[in-house]
């Protein structure tokens, strides 16, 4: 540099000015750019998060060997019965799977085409619309399909097992599972540019009718079909009435009939008979229906983004934001003026998290549907009869839901909380507020908040199940502390182990020590679930079994009232520990971090 | 070059960008300065074709951007006010996939990228991921990228935000060579001195609307203001309730200031 004028070379170089590219060009271009990040990834966390990586590759082999395992029991079970029900409980599955395949596809691309950054960048570049949403949808049909992957294959490869399936059910189950996704997944797609292109006004209203819709003809399919036919279950008139229900799930036009049609003919299919080879020509008749669909759909799909993604996008960047009320929620005022002056910022920090929780649609939408199943569930564990020892069992199985659940968000929304406020930190540092209050305000917002929907679902579910007061007792205090602990171990390892670096909520959560924290939290749920109903549940054997059958030594006094008090002041204990402990370091490292 | 033609930009029932006419010809740099919320960030995005005029048309070398966007925007080179990379590519990937997605042929890119790496000093991180980069380094290939295919418009939201002052020397010199070899920039800042500096004509513009347009001399003319820095010119053109050079003139020709 000299003369104040810094060595620039940026002459232009006389070339091939820029051209337009071919359909198949930028399709190889962002097939390229999703290749390289791919790899990118895959080498940086085989690098930097072994743990996490084998973390997750390990659970993934246990969880589908689990699945496995259970589908195999249930198909010996079924090989008894109808034929038909193979193809009831197959047309059911996968046409559930289909509903929630267009919704979960429909809403990753509605952020990732009109929220994301990158569709900003490449809306700025000279490439096709219809390029963009394809190289969008692959990533959306990737996140929405992969648990489809995780829990179908397991059950289809359990039914060729069970089923005797040749190699070719086997070697075509997975084109089968890969063509049926696209057409669900497209059909959310284009659901999505409809929406936002040509009705954007209607756009939010029309996707949470859509998706209320939805909730309600499933749980009123599931209700109708539980609570059906009075306590007599898995006779034939309950099974007749059962298909009748579901009849609506075998219609030949939808997807999922020719999936579960086409696996059934694979799965007879061979190359040894003329039978067996008929079967395989029905199988590759429905798979090649499947693709013929899908390619359709895929060109509509095309067609429908080249004329409504550009003007769609631009529409919802253009809208109106609603001014907020500038009076703050009853609610806000009366947590931030009750109470005393020295808790005053304590509880200001509080009300902040709760205004960010409410303004955040993606976490409390998470929480309420979420919980939202599980009581739709707790509701319907009546409709079957249990003895006193299972009803106790599925207490405490319900109990656990409601533990790991909880553990999720505090994982995902929790444990970032910290981080993302160090990012912040030069606004509360220059506050006269001790560090102390504001890690134990995010412990506080999580407990407090966790509280009630908890306690009040396991009360749900122990009521519905018609427990006595003295277990729904034992289960309150059981989720009491789980509520205490697992907010414990997220805010403290979120402080032990801050990410200021990073912005995303989601990707902080996905870090080790996001990975830590749930792998403790499940450890934690465990223990606190297995001390407490091991002690009520060897209780509840020897009262029905008698006498002759009780247990003996250690065991015959776990089993007594004062083997269950013990285990509860264990479990007390588990989620004191849980709590403090985890604190302890966080609150130490925090208050030693230096923050720029 | 820019052709704004009484384009409108609306949010609802606010008006963001009211009747924008404004032409920009080959080889001129223009400043476009407003107080926040001005609309000049509706303008760049509707002059980029991330939004469509709701009314009116923008064009660049001819082209319509809603009804040309592609062909339009092989003559754009835009540097957004946020620069967005790909985390997991490195600065050289990301330069080559920007070169790829212009259809430039390998050997042009290859000479180009070098040219580029060399000219923001990009050299020592080039071949990082992007996830490691600083705010300024993530910027100077932001400007590398919107400059490999050598655009004739070059569009710039906030250029100068996070460059240390060497970059800015660098980002100044290269926008004077490269106006003066036929590029049109089309920028929109806060930084007054860099307006006053470099740029050919200004544009403030207050609530949607274009208050002034010209240079900065036909400025100070206008506002009878004519030893005063663009500073004080700007402030007393976007004061709250502050009205129009021109109109302001008429209606008080004698008024000292």
């Amino acid at each position: 540099m000299s003369g104040g004028r810094a060595s620039v070379s940026g002459i232009r170089i006389p070339g091939d000015p820029p051209r337009l590219l071919t359909v198949e060009q930028e399709a190889g271009r962002l097939l390229l750019l999703r290749t390289l990040s791919a790899w990118s990834t895959l080498r940086s966390m085989l690098a930097g998060a072994r743990l996490r990586l084998g973390l997750v590759v390990v659970l993934s082999l246990l969880f589908w060997g689990s699945l496995y395992g259970l589908f195999t029991e249930a198909f010996t079970f079924l090989e008894s019965m109808h034929a038909d029900v193979i193809s009831l409980l197959f047309n059911a599955f996968f046409s559930s799977l289909m509903v929630m395949l267009v919704f979960s596809t429909g809403i990753l691309l509605y952020s990732g085409l009109y929220g994301s950054a990158e569709a900003r960048l490449l809306l700025t570049l000279p490439v096709r619309p219809e390029a963009i949403f394809s190289h969008k949808f692959q990533e959306a049909v990737w996140f929405s399909s992969w648990g489809f992957v995780l829990l179908g294959s397991p059950m289809l490869v359990a039914y060729g097992r069970v089923h005797g399936g040749a190699w070719t059910y086997y070697a075509l189950m997975l084109p089968f599972m890969i063509s049926f996704v696209v057409i669900p997944a497209t059909l959310g797609g284009m659901l999505c540019l409809f929406l936002v292109g040509w009705i954007p006004k209607l756009r939010l209203h029309a996707l949470s009718i859509g998706l209320l819709a939805s909730s309600l003809i499933a749980a009123w399919v599931a209700w109708s079909v539980l609570a059906a036919g009075g306590s007599e279950r898995l006779n034939a008139a309950w099974f007749e009435q059962t298909f009748g229900r579901l009849a609506v799930t075998e219609q030949r036009v939808l997807p999922s009939w020719w999936l579960s049609s086409g696996l059934i003919e694979s799965s007879r299919s061979g190359l040894a008979s003329p039978d067996e080879r008929s079967s395989l020509a029905e199988a590759c008749k429905f798979l090649a229906l499947l693709i013929a669909n899908g390619l359709l759909l895929q060109m509509l799909a095309g067609w429908l983004a080249r004329a409504t993604y550009r003007v769609g996008y631009s529409h919802l960047a253009c809208e109106a934001t609603p001014r907020r009320q500038k009076r703050s929620g009853r609610f806000d005022s009366l947590l931030s003026d009750v109470g005393s002056r020295a808790s005053r910022p304590l509880r200001l920090l509080i009300v902040k998290d709760l205004r960010l929780f409410r303004r955040d649609v993606s976490q409390w939408s998470q929480f309420v549907i979420f919980f939202g199943l599980l009581a739709l569930y707790f509701f319907n564990v009546r409709s079957f009869d249990y003895n006193n020892t299972y009803k106790s069992m599925i207490g405490f199985l319900n109990l656990a839901v409601v533990g790991l659940i909880l553990s999720t968000f505090t994982t995902r929304f929790v444990y970032p909380m910290i981080s993302l406020e160090g990012r912040r930190f030069w606004i509360l540092g220059l506050l006269p507020v001790h560090r102390d209050q504001i890690v134990w305000s995010k412990f506080l917002f999580a407990f407090l908040g966790s509280l009630l929907p908890c306690c009040g679902l396991v009360w749900l579910s122990d009521t519905m199940l018609g427990l006595g007061t003295p277990l729904v007792v034992v289960h309150e205090i059981c989720c009491v502390m789980l509520c205490m602990g697992l907010s414990g171990i997220a805010v403290g390892l979120g402080a032990r182990m801050p990410d200021l670096r990073e912005s995303s909520p989601s990707k902080i959560a996905a870090g080790f020590g996001g990975t830590l924290s749930l792998v403790i939290s499940s450890l934690f749920i465990m223990t606190v679930v297995i001390v407490a109903a091991l002690p009520t549940h060897l209780y509840l054997a020897t009262r029905s079994l008698g006498p002759d059958a009780a247990a003996r030594g250690l065991f015959t006094w776990l089993g007594s009232p004062g083997g269950i008090t013990a285990s509860v002041a264990v479990v007390v204990a588990l989620g004191l520990t849980a709590t403090i402990l985890p604190m302890f370091l966080g609150l130490r490292a925090f208050r030693r971090m230096e923050l720029a | 070059m820019i052709e704004f033609d009484h384009a409108w930009r609306t949010y609802g029932a606010k008006t963001a960008v009211a009747d924008l006419s404004l032409s920009i010809p080959r080889g001129e740099l223009f400043a476009l300065l407003g107080p926040n919320g001005a609309g000049k960030t509706t303008t760049i995005r509707m002059l980029v074709g991330l939004l469509r005029p709701s009314r009116g048309a923008v064009r660049v070398c001819g082209r319509d951007l809603v009804r040309q966007t592609r062909e339009a925007h092989l003559h754009i080179g835009y540097v957004p006010d946020e620069p967005c990379l790909y985390d997991k590519l490195t600065g050289r990937e990301f330069l080559w996939f920007i070169a790829d997605m212009f259809g430039l042929p390998r050997h042009v890119s290859q000479r180009r990228i070098e040219r580029e790496i060399e000219t923001f000093e990009l050299g020592e991180f080039a071949d990082d991921l992007a996830e490691s980069y600083s705010l300024g380094m993530k910027q100077r290939l932001v400007f590398a990228a919107a400059l490999l295919h050598d655009p004739d418009v070059l569009v710039l939201d906030e250029p100068m935000v996070g460059l240390d002052p060497r970059s800015v020397r660098i980002v100044k010199d290269l926008l004077e060579d490269r106006t003066r070899e036929g590029m049109t920039v089309f920028m929109s800042t806060h930084t007054l001195a860099l307006a006053e500096e470099m740029a050919d004509r200004v544009g403030i513009m207050v609530r949607g609307q274009l208050r002034f347009l010209g240079t900065v001399g036909e400025l100070r003319k206008q506002m009878s203001l004519e030893s005063t820095s663009l500073e004080q010119l700007y402030l007393e053109l976007t004061a709250p309730g502050a009205a129009g050079p021109r109109r302001r003139r008429q209606e008080t020709p004698d008024s000292p200031h």
